[in-house]
């Protein structure tokens, strides 16, 4: 069976009166994909997810699914469903004719489609709670029913517009991983919208990360996670420290950058090395920096480290997270290993060294991306 | 949502039955009206035309001057005090009342006099304040007083009364609306940072209503300057207003004279009014 | 004033308790004075002491007699003010609706219907006078009168209409079109039902307004009148207590119409509920 769902964005622009939303956007979501867009408020995620829903049109482009344009179709008819973000069930009826409601509209008889609601709200394992009101439920049941009555239209594409936020931690973590399963079991493609980067590298094969009405990198979680392609997606997944300077040699084949006082951070050349003397911006894993307080550090080579002052520690659980000051414009973040935090602790003030492998160290081929940083302060 | 052409003229198709009821019913009489203030007459027939006569016979008589000083005090009077009871009763019904029930309860208890007549309502207070009335012979009975007291009845007090008792709801109504809109919290941080009951009243509670303040004053200003037989019925005929010595003028068909006290009269209700929404936006409030 | 987690009561709650209840007894105090002495016996007079207990006078009312045209104008009312509501209701509505967009002209309408709403019944009683003169259309209790009323009916419905769509959620139109409803499956299934409390409280006010009004109606009326006009004309010559008697009768029927629409409101309420936990 050729996967159902295949969703192809073409060159798509969104303007609304004197902002742009999203610009010539382009991007393949396979049949079956679990798709994550992710981004900060305004990124335009919301917009594109709506326009694939055709509750927005876009002002110029094609939306393709299963390689059929249906820029101009209705919602309903594209085999797409939605489900909203404050999950818009109508009040005024039962859980059990909220999830019949497609079928109403399209003139299935009462017993018919009660029926069919019914099975609906057992695959979702709310039919005990068929006859109550949506007011009467919780975030988390309600989400539920409103899953149900986007499922039963039986769609190629399923909608997700910030499904997870109203919900408490504890229930956020327990749907993800329903939603998950149900995606594997229907075989459909799921398009979430989120602006929670745990959350979309738990849940998706591909993420989309967005930025002021752009893609900054479409990729598989681990890809966006490993190797972010840009500065700004290296900050906003979390996981990464970011590096610039002017470019220079390093030792054997490898490349350098200046990070001042003498010095460089190491990368293994990419395909198309930056020329000597550009700015160029690397990544290094947090978890994968040593630290050491400076009078145990014995001297050595003033490549691939860097030093500052510990200014924030923050335990949780298996790892410490330690944030480093001065030793980079921007927050330098360490993650150390629990067990390794203890038997040496370092506190508030200590005047520490930060040292990792340069096979560690990712060249960003997309520079600093479109802004520089997620949230930039001063804007919006 | 997309516009389709026909999603662009629904609206006008949907609101043009009650945009052209009130054309043909309000918009057009008020014009016919300032135009008729302009016309001659005699004793048999008004004459199409153009002449100031009417307005100014109107202006120049001191007549005019004292039925508005009049109308005016009791707007003004009745103002002061609905403003006063209607606070005072929202207040009660948003901060004090605690569950949702009872203050729509209690609320309902207010409004349901509105929805039963006026006049019935008004002319209830004749045996109520009569020199034989209850609340005379309450105070007989009491021994407050030897002799029944006569202002309370057919004087300006009843008047006054009167407009109150019918006229306090359409205070309370817009304040209502206006303190349950008012975010909790900001009470709250007002206390925790030292003020006092009557501070976070005055600095908090009276600039976040004000917007209700101001329609309800609209309102109750607008129905007073309006009215005519309350004034007529509870004054025993002694005292009169603006409209009713406009309607004494129509009852005897002089028609241009009565328009041109009715031009007037928009005038300066008008005037007030726009007065009013200077000091306050209203217009959020109400298109929401 | 502290936040009220204890149960305790600060002395303003009942400061202003005592207010408020010296305020109800204000409000309804006078009305019971009518309502007690329309039971006079026929020795009746229009103040206290109560002379005699019976329903001589509700006879009277009834039978025709020197009380005027009671049966007919009462009669006359109700039909206005059913005629009154069903047109408020649609037209409010519809406007309403019209309102959720920007369209060229919004403002005037908004602005003309409040200006309707605070001018002086009268004079609008006077300017409708005027259009029918000029047209050489003889005054009505179902046309020029009709259109008087409305001019009051609509403005109130409208603002109730916009409070209603302010509290309403654009997201269940999406869903409804998500779901494959037609615009007219959506009014008819999702907006309607959830607008039904709000649509009977302006029927309420349409009614009751329509009912008791009659500054606007008294110069547009024709020569048949309408129960307020008539109770008005009996207060400038009122020699019985007749009077009371009528007005015991129309606030029944006001409460009666009180009492239809908040017992609609609740049963809606109350068999959606039922309808869901019944099963």
């Amino acid at each position: 069976m050729a996967a159902r769902g295949t969703i192809e964005l073409v060159g798509i622009t969104k303007r609304f009166a004197e902002t742009v939303a999203v610009e010539n956007i382009n991007l393949a979501i396979p049949g079956g994909t679990y798709c994550c867009l992710l981004g900060p408020s305004g990124c335009g995620k919301t917009t594109i997810l709506r326009m694939i829903a055709g509750h927005e049109t876009p002002t110029t482009g094609e939306v393709r699914i299963d390689g059929e344009n249906v820029v101009g179709l209705p919602p309903s008819g594209r085999g797409t469903a939605m489900m909203f973000q404050n999950y818009a069930l109508f009040p005024h009826l039962s859980c059990l004719d909220n999830v019949g409601f497609n079928l109403k509209m399209r003139g299935a008889g009462k017993e018919e489609r009660r029926a069919k609601a019914r099975d609906m709200l057992a695959k979702v394992q709310m039919d005990h709670l068929a006859d109550r009101m949506p007011a009467q439920l919780s975030g988390g049941q309600q989400q539920r029913i409103a899953l149900a009555r986007a499922l039963i239209t039986n769609p190629r594409v399923l909608l997700l517009d910030e499904p997870l936020s109203a919900l408490d931690e504890f229930l956020r973590l327990h749907m993800r991983g329903e939603l998950r399963r149900m995606q594997k079991e229907l075989g459909i493609t799921f398009i979430h919208v989120t602006h929670t980067q745990p959350e979309a590298i738990a849940l998706a094969d591909m993420v989309v990360v967005m930025d002021q009405g752009h893609i900054e990198q479409a990729a598989s979680a681990r890809d966006v996670y490993v190797v972010p392609y840009s500065a700004y997606v290296a900050r906003f997944m979390g996981g990464q420290n970011v590096l610039s300077g002017r470019v220079t040699g390093g030792e054997g084949a490898r490349l350098a950058i200046e990070l001042g006082n003498g010095r460089r951070a190491e990368f293994a050349p990419p395909d198309t090395p930056p020329a000597t003397g550009a700015t160029a911006y690397l990544s290094i894993r947090r978890d994968r920096i040593r630290l050491r307080k400076t009078s145990g550090d014995g001297g050595q080579a003033p490549v691939n480290m860097v030093t500052g002052s510990v200014r924030a520690i923050e335990y949780q659980g298996s790892w410490v997270k330690v944030t480093v000051e001065g030793a980079s414009p921007e927050d330098f973040v360490v993650n150390l290993p629990d067990t390794e935090y203890f038997a040496d602790p370092v506190t508030f003030g200590d005047a520490v060294v930060a040292r990792w492998d340069a096979v560690d160290a990712h060249y960003l081929a997309g520079g600093a991306g479109r802004s520089d940083r997620p949230y930039a302060l001063g804007q919006n | 949502m997309s516009s389709s052409p026909a999603a662009r003229i629904a609206p006008y198709l949907q609101v043009a039955p009650l945009a052209l009821v009130l054309l043909v019913f309000f918009g057009l009489p008020l014009l016919l009206v300032v135009a008729v203030s302009f016309f001659t007459y005699d004793e048999f027939e008004i004459y199409p035309g153009f002449v100031l006569d009417n307005y100014i016979d109107l202006l120049t008589s001191r007549v005019t001057l004292q039925l508005y000083w009049n109308t005016i005090f009791y707007a003004l009077t009745v103002w002061a005090i609905t403003l006063v009871i209607g606070f005072t009763v929202s207040y009660f019904l948003v901060f004090h009342v605690r569950t949702f029930l009872w203050q729509l309860a209690l609320f309902l208890l207010c409004t349901v006099p509105f929805w039963t007549s006026n006049v019935i309502r008004m002319i209830s207070w004749i045996p109520f304040l009569g020199l034989n009335g209850i609340f005379n012979q309450s105070l007989i009975a009491l021994g407050v007083t030897d002799k029944p007291l006569e202002f309370l009845l057919y004087s300006d007090f009843a008047v006054v009364l009167a407009y109150v008792h019918l006229f306090t709801l359409f205070m309370i109504v817009p304040i209502f609306n206006s303190m349950a809109r008012i975010d909790r919290s900001l009470i709250e941080a007002a206390v925790d940072g030292g003020a006092k009951s009557w501070q976070v009243i005055w600095e908090v509670v009276i600039p976040l209503s004000k917007t209700g303040i101001a329609l309800g004053s609209i309102f109750v200003i607008a129905l007073v300057m309006g009215d005519f037989f309350v004034v007529q019925v509870m004054s025993g005929g002694q005292s009169a207003s603006v409209v009713l010595a406009m309607s004494n003028e129509i009852a005897q068909l002089l028609y241009p004279p009565a328009s041109a006290s009715a031009v007037l009269l928009i005038v300066i209700v008008t005037l007030m009014v726009a007065g009013i929404m200077r000091l306050v936006d209203v217009r959020r409030e109400l298109a929401g | 004033m502290r936040r009220q987690s204890s149960d305790r009561r600060p002395w303003t709650f009942y400061a202003l308790a005592a207010f408020f209840t010296l305020f109800v007894l204000f409000l309804y105090g006078p009305m019971s004075a009518i309502y007690i002495l329309s039971f006079q016996g026929p020795s009746g007079g229009l103040t206290f002491p109560m002379r005699g207990m019976s329903l001589h006078w509700f006879a009277a009312l009834f039978g025709q007699q020197r009380t005027g045209d009671f049966l007919g104008s009462f009669l006359r009312s109700i039909s206005l003010a059913a005629i009154v509501l069903t047109l408020t209701v649609v037209m409010s509505v519809m406007a309403g609706l019209a309102f959720r967009r920007r369209f060229v002209g919004s403002t005037v309408v908004f602005y003309m219907a409040i200006a309707s709403l605070i001018m002086p019944g009268l004079l609008i009683s006077l300017g409708v006078g005027f259009l029918f003169h000029f047209l050489g259309w003889r005054t009505n209790w179902y046309s020029s009168a009709l259109g008087a009323q409305l001019t009051w009916t609509l403005p109130f419905g409208l603002l109730i209409m916009f409070a209603v769509f302010s509290r309403f959620n654009r997201s269940y139109e999406e869903a409804a079109r998500d779901l494959s409803a037609t615009p007219w499956q959506t009014f008819q299934h999702v907006i309607l039902p959830i607008l039904a409390p709000g649509m009977i409280g302006v029927a309420l006010f349409g009614f009751t307004l329509s009912y008791d009004e009659f500054p606007r109606t008294r110069l547009v009326m024709g020569s048949r009148n309408t129960l307020p006009i008539e109770i008005f004309e009996m207060t400038t010559n009122v020699t019985s207590p007749a009077l009371y008697t009528l007005g015991t009768v129309t606030t029944i029927v006001s409460f009666i119409a009180i009492g239809l629409a908040l017992g609609s409101i609740a049963l809606i309420q109350r068999r959606r509920t039922r309808r869901a936990l019944g099963r």
